[in-house]
């Protein structure tokens, strides 16, 4: 027997991809050759390099120059348990490090093998990916580690003459969150109502509006409502509203045929139930005024997995959604204005 | 000094529940919140002239939450409503900005937090600079234990007090009944324990709370209406420093807090009870330093955010207690503090002030 859903978990996940703008393909094109550079504006350099200097907001300009590989640490933390978020999987620092020709720090990791090593003023060294590992991305520095030997890096300070053309124009930064929601006490009566079969809603008592389903509050009095204002409401009601959508194939699109979607005002209540699907007759022939009923999926069948806080009136896996009744039409006029 | 129809006042503040995991929406945390805070005052949500929240989509991993959220006012007959992607306290001031315009003379400003939904250690990360920081996993706590670091190593602070900032807070927080965290803790027991990011310590990091709160303010004599001893708002400004925390000259001091202070009037008279929202326990130092208090001014009889931090809201709670210091305990003037990003980027501060 389904049960209902206590809490869902949402995975949202965004491949973005960036354009870097000038001065930053420019950083990380030099990069990726195992070169980092800083920009010199209004007597200072910025490394890595910024478009605009933020204490002005003046145009940072192309007076690029080599910094690095080595630097010096001003502050430090300690990540003794790195997630997976982080470019490296064992116990590292990140640190503000000033790299050598450079005026402004950068934040890096810097893998000292243990905390006891971090210090302020410690000389550390640039170690990069393999050439044909790299992408022009920040973490094409593995980590910085304690410098050999702590004498100023050769060419620090020099002018860099950015090409033409810069290789790396684009940055790809894939965007990965998890959500956990708990279903809230007025939609897990919902869930339960439509494993019964039944469809709820509730009453206020200051406006006698019926919510369909529960939704433990009245959004025209903004007062609470709780389980005594629950009331069963028909599965029966009259469509308001209707859209015909031509499926795009985009992934998890399992609809192939054009196909219709319906808001219904449900016997005796005040919100409609939208977005619901329609059975057993073409799109074509959906009608505002229309008299139609809940079509129940059978009760081991019924699911609400994909039913949540977000948005009320979905029936889930428990509605397969609504065919006509073959009574005669309400006259559309009465119902085209309850489009929510 | 005889307040004028341009005088704007905090005259009520509700706070719901402030818990590790709430079992309703934003929707349903805000509801109670906001007719709590307009009933306190006598009004009916009618009465209010415009209404302004601040949250955030990216907590609750909603699309358009604040949409939803207006049912939370009973928008009907339709509202002029406002939203913030920011702190409260935002809301607040943008709140403070349409009451000067004259033409209405209250307004409420809410912040609401679903923050158990999500995972701090991740979502913070992601809102970094996207080419320099995000791609290392530039965490929120990484990112405070350096600035942390930087301020022991310049000699103006010790791990003791930070551990002194979060006994006190904790402490205070036992007076808080809306605390999540509170109680007495042994600053030689908190010494003790493992760093989670050098030289941070699990007590120096604020807990994960969800939850809510409102506030009206009213404009001119209205005020006087609607409360016995308003908490006039003699000064509010905010100020941002640049994104990137490695573009600061000095990491261990707050210039945006100090313009901020001084644009809000800090210096014109002694401050009573000062409220600084600080996440992390450090910042109340640098925090501190900034607003450069006298020794007389009580800091944070709340608790401040190292007992209860539902981010989106702890800044307007911050407004909210310095306000009732005013209204309900007769204090005199008042201070309240706000910070949103990463190493305390962007600072508002608001001097409050009751009638002599």
């Amino acid at each position: 027997m389904p049960d209902v859903v206590r809490e869902s978990v949402f995975n949202l996940q965004f491949p973005f991809t960036r354009s870097l703008g000038s001065t930053l393909s420019t950083f990380f094109s030099a990069l990726a050759q195992g070169q980092i550079i800083g920009v010199r504006t209004a007597g200072r350099v910025i490394a890595p390099p910024l478009e605009y200097d933020p204490d002005t907001a003046a145009d940072s300009g192309t007076d690029y120059v080599k910094v690095g590989p080595k630097g010096t640490v001003s502050t430090w933390t300690w990540v003794p348990e790195p997630t997976h978020l982080h470019t490296v999987k064992h116990p590292f620092a990140f640190a503000f490090i000033t790299l050598d020709g450079a005026d402004t720090p950068m934040i890096h990791v810097v893998d000292a093998g243990s905390e006891s090593a971090m210090k302020p003023g410690m000389r550390v060294e640039a170690t990069f990916k393999p050439v044909d590992e790299r992408v022009g991305r920040i973490d094409d520095i593995v980590a910085f580690v304690p410098a050999a030997d702590p004498s100023p890096s050769a060419g620090a300070g020099d002018s860099y003459v950015a090409p033409a053309e810069n290789d790396i124009t684009m940055l790809d930064s894939f965007c990965d969150l998890t959500y956990v929601d708990n279903t809230s006490a007025s939609t897990l009566l919902w869930m339960e109502s439509l494993l019964k079969g039944q469809i709820i809603g509730q009453v206020c008592p200051m406006c006698s509006r019926t919510y369909v389903g529960p939704r433990n509050m009245c959004c025209v009095d903004a007062i609470e409502l709780d389980e005594s204002m629950i009331v069963s409401v028909p599965d029966r009601g009259v469509v308001t509203n209707f859209t015909i959508i031509t499926p795009v194939q985009y992934p998890g699109q399992t609809e192939t045929e054009p196909f219709v979607r319906v808001s219904i005002l449900l016997e005796g209540t005040d919100a409609v139930m939208a977005q619901q699907g329609v059975l057993e007759i073409p799109a074509s022939e959906v009608r505002v005024g229309m008299h139609v009923e809940a079509v129940w999926a059978p009760e081991s069948e019924r699911d609400v997995s994909d039913i949540g806080n977000r948005g009320w009136g979905s029936g889930g896996d428990c509605i397969r959604g609504w065919r006509p009744t073959g009574q005669p039409d309400e006259p559309a006029e009465n119902y085209v204005e309850r489009m929510m | 000094m005889a307040r004028t129809e341009n005088d704007i006042a905090i005259v009520g503040f509700a706070q719901g529940d402030m818990v590790r995991r709430s079992q309703k929406t934003e929707t349903e945390m805000m509801l109670p919140v906001v007719a709590e805070a307009i009933a306190s005052v006598g009004l009916t949500k009618n009465d209010i002239g415009f209404t302004v929240s601040g949250s955030c989509d990216y907590l609750s991993g909603q699309a358009f939450s604040f949409v939803s959220n207006v049912d939370a006012y009973g928008a009907w007959p339709p509202i002029n409503e406002s939203h913030v992607e920011m702190d409260g306290a935002w809301a607040l001031y943008e709140a403070f900005v349409r009451l000067m315009q004259g033409d209405i003379d209250t307004a409420l400003a809410a912040g609401v937090g679903k923050n158990s939904n999500s995972d701090a250690s991740t979502l913070y990360t992601i809102e970094m600079d996207p080419y320099y920081l995000t791609p290392l996993g530039a965490d929120p706590w990484s990112l405070a234990a350096l600035q942390a670091r930087a301020l022991l190593d310049s000699g103006k602070a010790t791990e003791r007090d930070f551990a002194e900032v979060v006994s006190r807070n904790r402490a205070n927080a036992k007076s808080n009944p809306k605390a999540q965290l509170s109680g007495d803790f042994d600053i030689d027991e908190l010494l003790a324990a493992d760093y989670v990011r050098n030289p941070l310590r699990r007590h120096d990091l604020p807990p994960t709370t969800d939850g809510c709160a409102a506030i009206i303010l009213a404009r001119g004599k209205k005020a006087y209406d609607l409360c016995e001893r308003p908490a006039w708002i003699t000064g509010i400004d905010h100020r941002i420093e640049a994104h990137l925390p490695t573009m600061r000259a000095d990491i261990t001091r707050s210039v945006s807090t100090a313009l901020a202070a001084a644009g809000a009037g800090v210096k014109n008279g002694p401050i009573d009870v000062a409220e600084i929202y600080a996440p992390f326990s450090f910042q109340e130092l640098i925090i501190r330093e900034a607003l450069d208090l006298d020794a007389s001014t009580e800091i944070n009889p709340s608790g401040g955010a190292l007992a209860t931090n539902p981010v989106m809201v702890s800044g307007l709670i911050r407004m909210g207690e310095a306000a009732n210091q005013i209204i309900k305990n007769g204090k005199r003037r008042t201070l309240a503090h706000a910070t949103s990003g990463p190493c305390l980027q962007q600072n508002l501060v608001a001097v409050l002030e009751g009638d002599e």
